[in-house]
């Protein structure tokens, strides 16, 4: 039965002084993935000394001229996190090291280009983002960071930090960039990178866009200047728009899986349980092949390390065979081939099988970072 | 990935097609699909290009 047509401009709630969406509620307004850093797989919490290009807290890797100059861990030193979150990155300075002309220590997020498309950069329609975080440090001063779009465009940028070992929130407006390449597809998007010392050539003039690869502004604080230094990062948020909101708290599963499109790690539980990796059959007598599927689609076809010697595979009226030198095939972002090459254990081809992580050291790391 | 700490980097195949870059480093075995986007073949790329030479390929 027709009632009519009903034309709405505008719906609003009946909850008191509140109209639907107008406080922070917005799917995938943050485009920083783990920005409350909870997210650990690679090293579930543990101290390292990272090598440049090492991923350390999941999305977040370092770009360093040398290593062994600072440790990083998840909440490292033990402060309390800032209100509303639990988890922060923490970097702890390993000496007094003067940076050279041509270094820079950074900690950086990649964001991939399908999540910054929007954005417009590159042309006139380039729209303002706003980057906020939480941030504490030993050091008070000048600090800095920038936004890269992979070497040809920079905006290096300042903060302040006025409090020794106090968290501060802080935050950045940036107009779009309307010049330069922006990658918009599963290639870099948008770096951020927050500097913890960086020499004259990588350093630029703060607040403005350059045609340059820059990764830090000139003159800002060195961490790594320090021994003992600290610096801690939560909190961090890239928005659109001229000022920052809300951080965009994430479901847990939903978060784990935005990093697993980017890195994904299977670890042996052993005693508990062998560890299940995948399904197969025997290729030949001793040659176990299996599917090795990835919890999301990936950004694209991964590399898949098999760490340790725990591997092995089951096959009927008998446990396990070890698989002696693991290797992967046939990649793609939704799932790849894994084959034993060779075996200790014999059957009969067409024998339907399970690969297994039998011990509690060795793991499966699936990896495509940008 | 680090190519220069690598025990050994070769190309291998799968049935006697090259499925991929095989780079061992101590008890870790890494397999780099040949895909350009990938970024640990594109250190491989890099690592060639910087003069090195990856062992003769292996089949399986």
């Amino acid at each position: 039965m027709p009632y009519g047509n009903i034309n709405v401009d505008t719906v609003t709630t009946t909850t008191p002084g509140g109209i639907l969406g107008g406080g922070n509620a917005s799917l995938m307004k943050n485009r920083i993935i783990n920005g409350a850093m909870v997210i650990d797989q690679r090293n579930a919490g543990a101290s390292v000394t990272p090598t440049s290009g090492s991923y350390t807290l999941d999305r977040w890797y370092f770009s360093l001229a040398q290593t062994s100059k600072l440790t990083t861990q998840q909440n490292a030193g033990s402060v309390t996190p800032p209100i509303g979150f639990t988890n922060y990155l923490g970097i702890t300075s390993q000496s007094s090291y003067t940076v050279g002309t041509n270094e820079f220590y950074s900690i950086v997020q990649t964001i991939e280009g399908y999540n910054i498309a929007d954005l417009g950069w590159g042309t006139a329609n380039a729209k303002t983002i706003t980057v906020s975080f939480w941030v504490q440090s030993s050091l008070t001063g000048t600090f800095g960071g920038c936004l890269n779009n992979g070497g040809s465009r920079s905006y290096p940028f300042t903060y302040t930090i006025s409090s020794a070992n106090t968290w501060e929130q802080k935050s950045v407006t940036i107009a779009g960039d309307t010049s330069g390449t922006w990658g918009t597809t599963t290639g870099i998007g948008v770096q951020i990178w927050f500097n913890l010392g960086c020499g004259s050539t990588y350093s630029g003039t703060a607040g403005a866009w350059a045609s340059a690869n820059k990764v830090a502004p000139t003159g800002a604080v060195s961490v790594v200047g320090t021994s003992g230094a600290t610096f801690y990062l939560t909190g961090v948020q890239f928005e659109i728009g001229s000022s920052a909101t809300g951080f965009e708290y994430r479901i847990y599963g939903t978060e784990l899986a935005n990093c697993q499109r980017y890195y994904w790690k299977k670890a042996g539980q052993y005693p508990s349980a062998n560890t299940t990796v995948g399904a197969g059959m025997l290729y030949s007598a001793n040659d176990a092949r299996a599917c090795l599927a990835n919890p999301v689609p990936m950004r694209i076809a991964p590399a898949i390390t098999f760490s340790g010697s725990g591997f092995g595979f089951e096959r009927p009226n008998t446990f396990l065979g070890t698989i002696g030198s693991p290797a992967a095939a046939n990649y793609s972002p939704e799932a790849s081939l894994i084959y034993s090459g060779s075996g200790t254990s014999s059957g009969t081809a067409g024998d339907a099988t399970f690969w297994y992580i039998t011990d509690n050291t060795s793991y499966i790391a699936v990896n495509s970072e940008l | 990935m680090n190519f220069n700490q690598a025990d050994k980097v070769q190309e291998y195949s799968l049935n006697g097609v090259p499925v991929g870059i095989l780079v061992v480093n101590g008890n870790d075995r890494t397999c780099i699909p040949l895909v350009a986007g990938n970024t640990d073949y594109q250190a491989y790329l890099k690592w060639v290009a910087e003069g090195n030479t990856p062992l003769p390929a292996e089949n399986e």
